[in-house]
This record gives C-alpha cells, structure tokens and sequence, in this order.
C-alpha cells in the first residue's frame, strides 16, 4: 500500500449532507466516488455552525471558546460598542498549515475564512472574503497577486450585493467567482511543489441563502414549476465536477478530502430577539419605534434594561450586569438567576401560530471547557435554527418573513460534508462520529506528523 | 503562534560569512524583543569547549556540547543562535533531533572563493600543509542536505542572508511579522458586506 505523501482538502462552504449523500447522489458521480471508494459521512460542526470561527475550528481543532471568537463579530469588552472583527489577526491558535510551515513542509491555503490580513507561511496563501477588496495585498507571498493576473486569472473573493433580488446577476456572479477559483486551484497545481492544498469554495453556502426557497418544496414560498428551481441542483453538479478534476490530478500518493463546515436547511423565517426583549419588559429603548429600524446601543435606556441581543443565523444575547457593563443593572448574585429564566422564557418561544418550534439555548461555559474572550452570555438557535435571529426593532411582530437585511431562503445546519478517498482508506465506508475538529489531527497524523496535545478533536481512523 | 525558544543553527566552511549573518540576526531578533544567545564556534573553543582539538572525535564532542546548550535555551523560550563549521551531519542531525524546533542555516560559499577571502589567513597556512584537520582542504565537510535556508554568500550581501533567515523564521511561525488590522474604511466596508450576507 501507498504512503500518504500529499494531503488535498476541498472546502465547500454550506455544502449540505441531505442535498450530497441522499437526494442527488445518482446525479453527483464524484460524490458517488466517495461512497463507493472512500469514506464519508455527515460532520457536526461547532457551536456556533458559523462560517467563522467554523473554518478556523476545524483547522486548529480547537472550539469557538478555546479561539475565544463566537462569530464573525465578538465584544472587545465590556463596553456596550466596542466589537472586533473576527479576523486573521484575532485567531491565535497554530492552524495545520502552521504546524506544517514549522515542520518545512509546503502548504498552499487558498480562500479558507479567517485567513485575512495574509501572514507568511512556507508556501502560498491567498486570503478569503474577509479581504476589503483585491486592492489590498490578499497573497502570500505579495507577489503572488500580480502573478495570477498576469495569468488571465482574476480572482474573486465574494460575490457582491448578495441581497439582491436580480437573481441573474447573483447567479452569474456566483458561477464567475467559481470558475476564477478554481482556475487559481489548477495554477497552483501547475506551478507549485506542496504537501498540503487546501481550499475553500464559498458558493455552495451562497447559492443556498439565495436560491433555497426556489428548490425546496418545503420552504414556505416555495412556487413549484419556477425559473430557479434547479439552480442549486446545478451548481452541485458543477462542484462535482470541479472536484472530478481536481481529482482527475492528484496522484496516488495523495490523500483527497471533500469537507464543509455546516450544513443548511430551509430558513422558516426570523425571530425579533430585540423586540421580544422589549415586549418581556427586558430591554427599553428611549424611544418607541413604528417602523422596523436597524438596532443601536445608542437607542438603550440602559437604566432599565437587563438584556439585549444581535441578530444572524443564530441569536446572540447579552446581560447588562452591575459593575461589569457601564451602566449594569442586573446585580452580580442575581446573574444566574436572569439567565435561567431567559433561557426558559426563550426556550418557550412559539412560532406565529402558536406552535413550539424547538429553541435551543447555550450557556457557553456548559459547551465550551474553556471560555475565552467575552463571549455572549447566551446563544439562541431559534428553532433549532429553524428560524433566524432578527436584530432589528419596530417590528410589528415577534416573527418576520422578510430578513432585515435582504431576500435570504436558508439557515445554516449542524451538520456539514466528510469525504475522503487514497491510500490506504477503507472503500464504502460511512463514518459516524465525525466532528470538525477531527480534520486537522487526522492531516497531521496523514502527513507522518504529530498530533498537538492540546487540539480537542481525535484522529479519523481513515489511514492505515 | 505564541512565542517560543528555538535554535538557528549556522554550518559551513570556515570564513563562509557564518558569525557575520549570525550576529545581525541575533541584533534584529534582540530589537524585536526576543531573548537571544549566540554561541559562536570560535568564542565557544576557548571557554566551554577549551582544550578541545579538531579530530573527529573532539569535533563531535564540540557540537554536541554546542547542541546541548542550545536545547537547554530553547527549551527555556530563549533564541539560540549557533555559529559552528559543524561538519559531519550525523552530529548536526542529532542535535535537530534533540531540540526539535531547529532551523539550519547552510552558509555556502565555493572553497576557491573562501580560499581567495582568506579572511583569517588559515587556507593559506592549510594548503601550505601547515595546519591540520583543516575542513574543506584536509578534513571532510559534508554539506547539509535539506537545510531550512541556504545562504550563497559569494552571491548574496549579508543583508540579504539575513532577509531570507527573517523570511523563514517568519513562514514557520518563530517570529511574528507585521501585520495591519482594518482601517476604519475597511471595516466599514466588511460590516457591510457581512451584512449583506446576513452574518450580522
């Protein structure tokens, strides 16, 4: 049997297991591959199942209150407006490519979230969509830019507007930015010696939150027969194609891996955290509002408010506490007593027609050994993400059908992808029990290195 | 990646440019606040290494008394830097082993050329047949054979060795190099598009 000398990680953001393994499965031939050659299985991501810190989660096998980042925007204290991106800059952990660089071995790391501002690794880098734009130096080394434009590539980090409701325009967007990532893969795979290859793909998380209610029947607007019906049906089969040639180039001493950070499911519509919050006498504003508005601590009487909240895939909500917030009202000894009965109230929440739908609420140190940074003192899954979280105020209802940011049809899912193909790995297998965490013990160990003590996840017995 | 010690080991012939490179870089890391120590080959043979001569033998017991300090820094967050001819690799192997973050520097430079610098006005005396155990004229020197960084100094100024050690020690985490946060229009710029997204 073959010696693993090469590890490839295909990234598919959102890429989601239900739409992967069951419902197009005969459709997606190099997905099939994985069924019938390799292993795979459904990925539980971490607590929050965000992009970011997801990715990074899953590259320094360490969760979201070891990073001590609980999304893409975090307190920098305890101040009511001081928050920090959750940039390169912020993440302190060794990644896999970092391990790997001290270890003199190569790395090419190409759009993984979390990777902006650029540091210098042993090999090449291209940043993600937390980039401004491509003006700034998004490559390492810095004259990797100018290269690949000298190529005829030019990369795209994001689509733009993405809260649009010119479909088409999104659409051709999305297939442009593929197209020019995937031509910057295969540059690198002409030009560059390396170990390690690791991209991420965003467009399967980006077809989903603009075209999921045209494909699921289950989505309440749903319209059967429509113009987009078969958009993310599509492009997944553009995806299996691109990795059907990704596949096509390495060698057999490479071990392949397809991997996403969560999955989706169909978004059934938004809860007013903020306006809840109002309505159960928790939070007051200094003004009452008749239309919906975008929420600012500025609003606040904070004098008579014990909790506020954010809005995103997933609720965020945070306690006004005495001695530790500027203006805190909720006295120390009465914290966990607020808490608890947050929790249940929140957990109580029915749908618009009464129905429970099935909230999950975290007290991060209950899911996190460590918490680090500020982290929120609750987090929602508003129906089990069933339901996102809405930020604004003035609603004319706890529930809304219309995102407060724009047209969006889908949530994120617990669970993402895993699949693996290469020497040594059993055929056919489905794997149970897989965790984001365990992707970058089981690189490492892949590539003949040893495993940190201190990363959280545990080597996949994938290898021999 | 959090601070931590580790060991820059320097080998090549003698006058190859070797404790030249490795004092700028110990200045530079000291300027970026690392604690730095630097064990040069010459100044280690008339203190921990006195009486020590240039057999096989001797040169064994030299690198790895050199080693052995270095792993005792390293391991103790300090930054060694070790400037040694160093000649036989199985030592110089050992000594990677032992400490494990190990960075070696290979200053590469063509005997002709060290000969014509001669800085020291030892190839003279070496090829005279006056000296012995001499490396690179009468005793073996076996180049290293997957060195982090390699240095051709008959080639390259030492500002520029010293730009490419930077570069690697930097690409493997040891130092950290600069980086600039968002300015206020950038953020403003990801708020928006996070926005767009639906993140926020």
């Amino acid at each position: 049997m073959k010696q693993i000398e090469r590890v490839f990680v295909l990234g598919l953001d959102c890429m989601t297991p239900q739409l992967v393994f069951e419902r197009w499965i005969d459709d997606l031939p190099n997905f099939k591959r994985l069924m019938t050659e390799g292993v795979w299985g459904k990925m539980q991501s971490v607590t929050p199942a965000i992009t970011v810190p997801a990715w990074m989660c899953m590259m320094t096998s360490k969760d979201p209150g070891r990073l001590g980042v609980y999304g893409f925007r975090n307190r920098k204290n305890y101040t009511y407006d001081e928050m920090m991106y959750a940039n390169a800059l912020v993440f302190k952990e060794p990644t896999v490519w970092d391990y790997l660089s001290r270890a003199n071995k190569r790395s090419i790391v190409v759009g993984v979230p979390g990777t902006y501002p650029t540091k210098p690794i042993n090999g090449e880098l291209i940043s993600c969509f937390m980039t401004p734009d491509t003006s700034v130096d998004f490559t390492y080394p810095k004259t990797l830019k100018q290269e690949l434009i000298d190529h005829g590539i030019n990369y795209i980090l994001d689509t733009d507007e993405f809260r649009t409701n010119d479909k088409d325009r999104l659409l051709k967007e999305l297939y442009q930015m593929t197209e020019e990532r995937m031509k910057t893969v295969h540059y690198l795979l002409d030009t560059r010696e390396w170990d390690f290859f690791m991209v991420v793909e965003m467009g399967p998380d980006r077809v989903h939150h603009g075209f999921w209610s045209y494909m699921e029947p289950d989505h309440p607007k749903y319209v059967k027969g429509n113009p987009y019906e078969h958009v993310i049906f599509d492009y997944y089969k553009t995806i299996d194609r691109e990795m059907g040639k990704i596949l096509a180039r390495l060698d057999d001493r490479t071990l392949f891996m397809v991997v996403s950070d969560h999955g989706a499911k169909t978004m059934d519509g938004g809860i007013c955290l903020n306006d809840w919050l109002i309505k159960e006498g928790y939070l007051t504003l200094k003004d009452t509002l008749k239309s919906p508005t975008n929420f600012k601590t500025g609003m606040v009487d904070w004098s008579k408010t014990k909790a506020w909240g954010s809005g995103g895939y997933y609720g965020r909500l945070f306690l006004n506490v005495k001695g530790r917030e500027p203006e805190g009202v909720i006295p120390v000894q009465d914290y966990e007593k607020v808490r608890t009965e947050l929790i249940q109230r929140i957990e109580e929440i029915p749908n618009h027609q009464g129905k429970p739908i099935g909230t999950k609420v975290f007290r991060p140190e209950d899911i996190y050994p460590v918490v680090n940074g500020i982290a929120p003192d609750l987090l929602i899954y508003f129906g089990d993400l069933d339901w996102r979280s809405v930020g604004t105020v003035g609603n004319p209802a706890i529930w809304t059908f219309e995102n407060d940011t724009g047209p969006d049809d889908a949530n994120h899912a617990q669970y993402g992808i895993f699949g693996a193909l290469g020497p040594g790995v059993p055929k056919g297998r489905q794997l149970t029990d897989i965790h984001i965490m365990d992707v970058a013990p089981t690189i490492l160990k892949a590539l003949g290195r040893p495993i940190p003590g201190d990363m959280q996840g545990k080597q996949l017995r994938i290898t021999n | 990646m959090e601070d931590i010690g580790f060991t820059v080991w320097f080998t090549g012939l003698s006058g190859s440019g070797k404790t030249t490179i490795a004092e700028k870089l110990q200045q530079i890391l000291i300027k970026r606040g690392l604690k730095v120590e630097l064990l040069d080959g010459d100044v280690v043979r008339q203190n921990l290494s006195k009486g020590l001569g240039f057999s096989k033998e001797d040169r064994d017991i030299n690198i790895r008394r050199i080693g052995f300090v270095c792993n005792l820094l390293t391991r103790n967050w300090v930054v060694a830097i070790a400037s040694a001819i160093s000649p036989y690799k199985a030592i110089r192997n050992e000594n990677r082993a032992l400490i494990g973050n190990f960075v070696e520097v290979f200053v590469k430079c063509p005997l002709e050329v060290l000969a014509e610098r001669d800085v020291k006005g030892l190839y003279k005396k070496a090829m005279a047949g006056e000296l012995a155990n001499f490396t690179g004229v009468s005793d073996p020197y076996e180049e290293p054979e997957n060195p982090e960084v390699i240095c051709e100094t008959d080639k390259e100024t030492p500002e520029e060795s010293l730009h490419k050690i930077l570069t690697k020690l930097e690409e493997m985490g040891y130092i950290s190099a600069k980086r600039s946060d968002y300015s206020p229009e950038e953020e403003k710029k990801i708020e928006e598009r996070l926005k767009a997204l639906g993140y926020l």
